[in-house]
């Protein structure tokens, strides 16, 4: 198996509290839709927090493309080719959605080649164009949540991590972002999703990985996640199978 | 009618001074959170500067206001690095940087008054002194070329922070530092920067005050009463708030100070401070704070 980013049983936790995660481990393969369940406090933001340099790896190792990235900050991170959506979705709400998506490929030189993805996410995205001028915090949450997985392509990133996508938001725009999502994968964005709906995200998945108590209990094909009966009767509601 | 323009032209030129010693303070509290209550100090610490260079050389201080700017903004990178850098994770940062800037004020102000003494100093250009006439009105040429300067370097604040690219990167991190770093925006660099800056303003209106007011090391904690005013009207970390509301705190204490008495025109500024804080906290431009 090609492995484009490698966890191997590490360690983090917030300042100097506690490990939150604790002997986790993952493998990214390149192109694929990896989605990570676990129940509350199973360590799934903070594995991604980890990954992406927001918390410092206290064990282990992260290596991408072969390269450590153990220490590094995360606009450092970025610049690699790993990019994070947090829940809150890090959006600039007193910027409009034009200086939003600016912002997006902030770590971009040729400032007529950002303008030119910009352009072309504008022209995917249609209620993006609607609100160019608008600041991004006066939108709904649906369409904050389009501008903040839209913003992630104009860097053309190796990877894209979102953190809950479907949070707060009606099933019919829960689809939507499970679409725009699948639209990164086909196009050769790999997609690394942590999702409360447990169900939802590993339909959408090629690779599940089960977290819990801050440590990886499974991975393996999403279908074969959801088709174990451990799993369904522990993270995905079902009952106990026979 | 020509007592009211005239009471306005002195507000306004005033105001223009007061948002520009203000502007520094905002734009540090929007990036790190640091309330600077030594912000005024350094202020003084630029009118010392502007002061010497006038008595000593005969320098112009509206001349000496780049230098003081630059002087004070490496003053500023040397403060942030050893006061501030290290504990700007830390969740009561804010609550932290007040005690901090507050014992950080009291240093100033007594290394300045061991270098200084504590006599009132004001350098004097001919037009500090000298007024245009237009009818029954005067504009005194001090406050005016001042308050034009202040608005001239806040114009330009303004246009670098929203067209260049370490300004988008400033606002980014004055919005959301997260998602700033999230997004490939070193916010350590930026924090130095936007402090640099903010103290550069100080030493900016340094220059300014130094032939607006009569000034000595302890002045600062008169002013800084004024400047949290200013801001917190304004709504804090937002510069069209600050100037918004150095405008019209200035103007309102113009009028008071001429109608009711001069010393009754300083309280502008308190109450004020006691009625935004009662009826609208986040100020006028500032975001609603987040209920617990």
């Amino acid at each position: 198996m090609t492995k484009l980013l490698e966890v191997t049983n590490i360690t983090a936790g917030y300042g100097d509290g506690p490990a939150i995660i604790d002997g986790a481990h993952l493998t990214v393969e390149p192109g694929k839709v990896h989605c990570i369940i676990g129940p509350n406090g199973a360590g799934k933001s903070t594995l991604l927090k980890a990954i992406c340099g927001m918390l410092s790896i206290r064990k282990g190792d992260v290596v991408f493309k072969g390269e450590r990235l153990n220490g590094l900050r995360p606009d450092q991170i970025l610049r690699k080719g790993i990019c994070f959506v947090p829940q809150e979705r890090a959006l600039f709400a007193k910027m409009t959605v034009r200086e939003n998506l600016r912002m997006g490929g902030f770590i971009l030189d040729d400032k007529k080649e950002l303008e030119r993805r910009i352009e072309g996410i504008l022209e995917r995205f249609p209620i993006l164009r609607e609100r160019a001028d608008q600041h991004a915090g006066t939108m709904s949450g649906g369409q904050q949540q389009t501008l903040a997985m839209a913003r992630t392509l104009i860097i053309k990133p190796d990877i894209v991590m979102l953190d809950e996508p479907s949070l707060g938001l009606a099933p019919k725009v829960v689809q939507e972002m499970f679409d725009i999502m699948k639209m990164m994968s086909a196009e050769g964005v790999t997609v690394l999703l942590v999702e409360q709906n447990a169900l939802m995200g590993l339909k959408n998945a090629d690779w599940g990985v089960v977290l819990d108590l801050g440590r990886t209990l499974f991975e393996g094909p999403a279908a074969t996640v959801l088709a174990d009966p451990r799993i369904q009767e522990l993270y995905l509601g079902g009952k106990k199978a026979a | 009618m020509a007592e009211i323009l005239q009471i306005l032209i002195l507000g306004l030129a005033l105001g223009g001074v007061i948002a520009l010693m203000g502007s520094g303070l905002s734009l540090v509290f929007g990036v790190m959170r640091i309330v600077n209550l030594a912000h005024p100090a350094l202020i003084i610490g630029g009118a010392y500067i502007t002061y010497l260079a006038f008595k000593a050389f005969d320098i112009d201080p509206i001349a000496m206001l780049p230098v003081a700017a630059v002087t004070m903004a490496a003053v500023g990178v040397v403060l942030y690095r050893l006061l501030f850098q290290r504990e700007a994770r830390s969740a009561k940062y804010s609550e932290m940087t007040v005690l901090l800037t507050f014992a950080l004020a009291m240093m100033v102000e007594g290394l300045l008054g061991s270098l200084f003494t504590n006599t009132q100093r004001v350098t004097s250009p001919d037009y500090a002194t000298a007024a245009f006439f237009i009818g029954d009105v005067f504009i005194p040429k001090g406050q005016l070329y001042a308050g034009l300067v202040s608005l001239a370097i806040i114009a330009a604040l303004s246009l670098f922070l929203k067209y260049s690219r370490l300004g988008y990167a400033i606002r980014a991190t004055t919005q959301n530092r997260e998602a700033a770093e999230l997004l490939g925006v070193n916010v350590q660099f930026i924090s130095v920067l936007a402090f640099a800056i903010g103290i550069g303003l100080a030493g900016a209106a340094g220059s300014l005050v130094s032939f607006v007011f009569s000034f000595f090391p302890a002045k600062h904690w008169e002013w800084i009463a004024m400047l949290m005013s200013v801001v917190v009207l304004g709504g804090m970390g937002s510069i069209l708030g600050t100037v918004v509301g150095a405008l019209i705190l200035s103007v309102v204490a113009a009028f008071v100070g001429t109608w009711i008495g001069a010393t009754w025109s300083t309280l502008t500024f308190f109450l004020a401070l006691f009625i935004i804080l009662l009826v609208r906290p986040q100020g006028l431009f500032g975001e609603k704070p987040e209920m617990a």
